[in-house]
């Protein structure tokens, strides 16, 4: 069963998070800036209007000097009071850097500059009609002065005066009407960039709580959906268990039902074997009895007789045997199905030296030695890791090769929760063929020149899968072997897991 | 082993039977043995047509039990017999192919007298059983009440 997890809208919630944060930075970044430049236009703009200002002030200024220069000139030629002279000093002396002042202010305009230098030779012109009644009526010739005021010339040029400065305040009021509204529109625009800025920020935040809610909405069913299918599997691995430890149950009552069986047939046959013998043997007086009476002295016919009977009673019993052993090989291998596992801490090394010490007569036959290197304790069954390493170690002394010194190494490997134990001969080797075949109850490799029923790797086997591990082996024919047992460090017992 | 006490031998195997028969008449028992190929037949002749094993009272029984009977477990004919008031101080000998040590100690816990593990090897198995019948020979059997 797959059941799918909700995927409605998962790029969006996917992408939009990053891309969100994205677009908001880029909002407050594109916001910022605008603000900086637009408040820098504001500034500028504000520069500008004082600057008009300034330009309006000066002109001003520059009117009013001048007015105060020809009313101090009119007063001294009335009155004839030298007095009038200090204001009038004072005024030209003042209009000089007042029209400089103006010229650099204009600077920026042309059509100003223009004006301004218009405006120039007129201030001057009128300034030195002036200088000169003034001068005339220090000298006394009264009659002369008021003859050049008399002229006009300084009214018109005053007149021209004005008309120009009118001009440029006019001028001037415009830039100023023009700034003030560029001030005003940069103003407005900050307020406005600011609001969109404040609403688009909203916005954002308000779609990444939205998406960041159902992002976590559509985590949170996954997360259901992945619990339900967690409990599932878990439900599933447990029945699929229990059917392995029932199929195994089954095999192993199976073998001890079958093993069982067979011995009860096999009773009789052994039996009634046995009393077809003793029949055999009070036949055969019988008849040497009978021969003897009918006076027949030839007993050679009888006893090519007797022969074949014992030949045929060997054969069958010889069977019986055979049999037998298997027959008890299986019912002992299902007993060590069943057997109850009691995990104990073991010392690798003890145990190894230990079984090492079994074989140490057959290994000087053999001109053999057993190496064990560091060996670690683990927590297993004592009695299967026991049989285990007997089988191996056996099996190892027992195919090793005649023509070179045996040697067996048995080393370990340790992994977190694993051990790996490797048990290595230069033996004979198996057949790349019979790799798995060997493990197989009743199979054997090779030449059949020793001893043995093919059941010690059947029972490694079968124990070494009961203990939770595994066993495989590497070989090269004719070079030697090495089986590779993996077994947990702690052993679990099925039962226990189950609580 | 007087002579008054019958051998009621529930035995599936008619080879079996024969052969243990053989070999305790060899042991110079010559008790009556009366032969059950199941256990449905070897109950209705322990414990009679009413099932309360009344019918056997006043007789003396040894019963030579084998565990794996077509119908029934022989364990179940054990505990019945063991659990039943005419019959419990019956000696019942369990002869089986069986050395499985649950098993045997099964039948000892529900009161089985003596275990006997049938050899493959005949020639032990004969030897068990002539044995068994010396001991047949010597042991007292009490009556059932």
């Amino acid at each position: 069963m797959i059941t799918r997890l909700p995927s409605q809208g998962s790029w969006i919630a996917r992408l939009s998070q990053p891309v969100l944060l994205a677009c908001g930075f880029a909002i407050l970044i594109a916001i910022s800036g605008v603000s900086i430049w637009l408040v820098n236009q504001a500034r500028k703009d504000a520069g500008a209007v004082a600057h008009t200002l300034e330009v309006e002030n000066t002109v001003a200024a520059i009117q009013i000097f001048v007015r105060r220069a020809e009313s101090a000139q009119r007063g001294f030629l009335l009155t004839r009071n030298a007095d009038y002279l200090d204001l009038f000093d004072a005024s030209s002396n003042a209009i000089g850097p007042a029209l400089e002042k103006l010229r650099a202010l204009v600077s920026d305009n042309a059509a100003q500059v223009a004006t301004v230098d218009g405006l120039i030779p007129l201030v001057h012109r009128k300034m030195s009609e002036m200088q000169r009644t003034v001068s005339l009526g220090r000298e006394g010739q009264w009659e002369a002065a008021l003859q050049v005021v008399v002229t006009d010339v300084g009214e018109e040029l005053m007149r021209t005066i004005t008309q120009i400065a009118d001009t440029m305040k006019a001028e001037e009021d415009r830039l100023l009407q023009l700034r003030t509204a560029s001030a005003s529109a940069s103003a407005q625009w900050l307020l406005i960039v600011s609001i969109v800025g404040v609403v688009a920020i909203i916005t954002v935040a308000g779609v990444s709580v939205h998406l960041s809610q159902r992002t976590t909405r559509a985590l949170r069913q996954a997360h259901a959906a992945l619990s339900v299918i967690n409990e599932d599997l878990e439900k599933r691995v447990e029945e699929r268990t229990a059917d392995l430890q029932e199929a195994n149950q089954e095999i192993q009552t199976f073998a001890y039902i079958v093993s069982h069986d067979l011995r009860s047939p096999l009773v009789n046959i052994m039996g009634f074997t046995s009393e077809l013998e003793e029949l055999r043997t009070d036949l055969f007086h019988r008849l040497e009895a009978l021969r003897l009476r009918a006076g027949d002295t030839e007993g050679a016919q009888d006893e090519a007789l007797a022969a074949d009977f014992q030949e045929a009673f060997g054969f069958i019993k010889a069977s019986i045997v055979k049999m037998d052993r298997l027959i008890k090989a299986i019912l002992d291998l299902s007993r060590q199905g069943r057997a109850e596992l009691q995990p104990a801490p073991v010392d690798m090394r003890i145990l190894l030296d230990s079984i090492t010490a079994t074989v140490a007569h057959q290994l000087i036959e053999r001109e053999g030695r057993v190496e064990v290197g560091p060996m670690p304790t683990i927590v297993s069954d004592r009695m299967a890791l026991e049989q285990i390493f007997t089988n191996l170690i056996d099996n190892a002394v027992k195919y090793l090769r005649t023509d070179v010194p045996g040697r067996i190494q048995i080393t370990a490997n340790e992994t977190a929760a694993y051990v790996t134990f490797s048990v290595s001969d230069n033996g004979r080797g198996i057949d790349a063929r019979d790799k798995t075949r060997v493990f197989e109850l009743f199979r054997r490799s090779g030449p059949q020149d020793r001893p043995g029923d093919g059941i010690g790797l059947a029972h490694v086997r079968t124990l070494v899968r009961r203990l939770g591990g595994s066993v495989i082996l590497d070989s090269e024919l004719g070079k030697g072997t090495t089986f590779k047992v993996t077994l947990p460090k702690a052993l679990k017992l099925a039962h226990q897991e189950d609580e | 082993m007087v002579n008054h006490v019958t051998i009621i031998m529930v035995e599936d195997d008619e080879g079996h039977a024969r052969l243990i028969e053989k070999n305790i008449r060899r042991a110079g028992v010559l008790n009556d043995i009366v032969a059950f190929r199941d256990g449905t037949s070897a109950l209705a002749h322990l414990f009679g047509p009413d099932g309360s094993g009344a019918v056997n009272a006043g007789r003396a029984l040894l019963v030579l039990l084998d565990l794996n009977l077509p119908d029934m477990t022989g364990v179940d004919i054990l505990r019945r017999i063991k659990e039943n008031e005419h019959l419990r101080r019956s000696p019942v000998v369990v002869l089986t192919t069986t050395d499985d040590k649950m098993e045997i100690q099964r039948c000892y816990d529900l009161g089985a007298n003596v275990y006997v593990t049938k050899p493959v090897n005949y020639e032990n198995f004969a030897n068990a059983i002539r044995q068994l019948g010396l001991f047949f020979s010597v042991i007292q059997v009490p009556e059932a009440k």
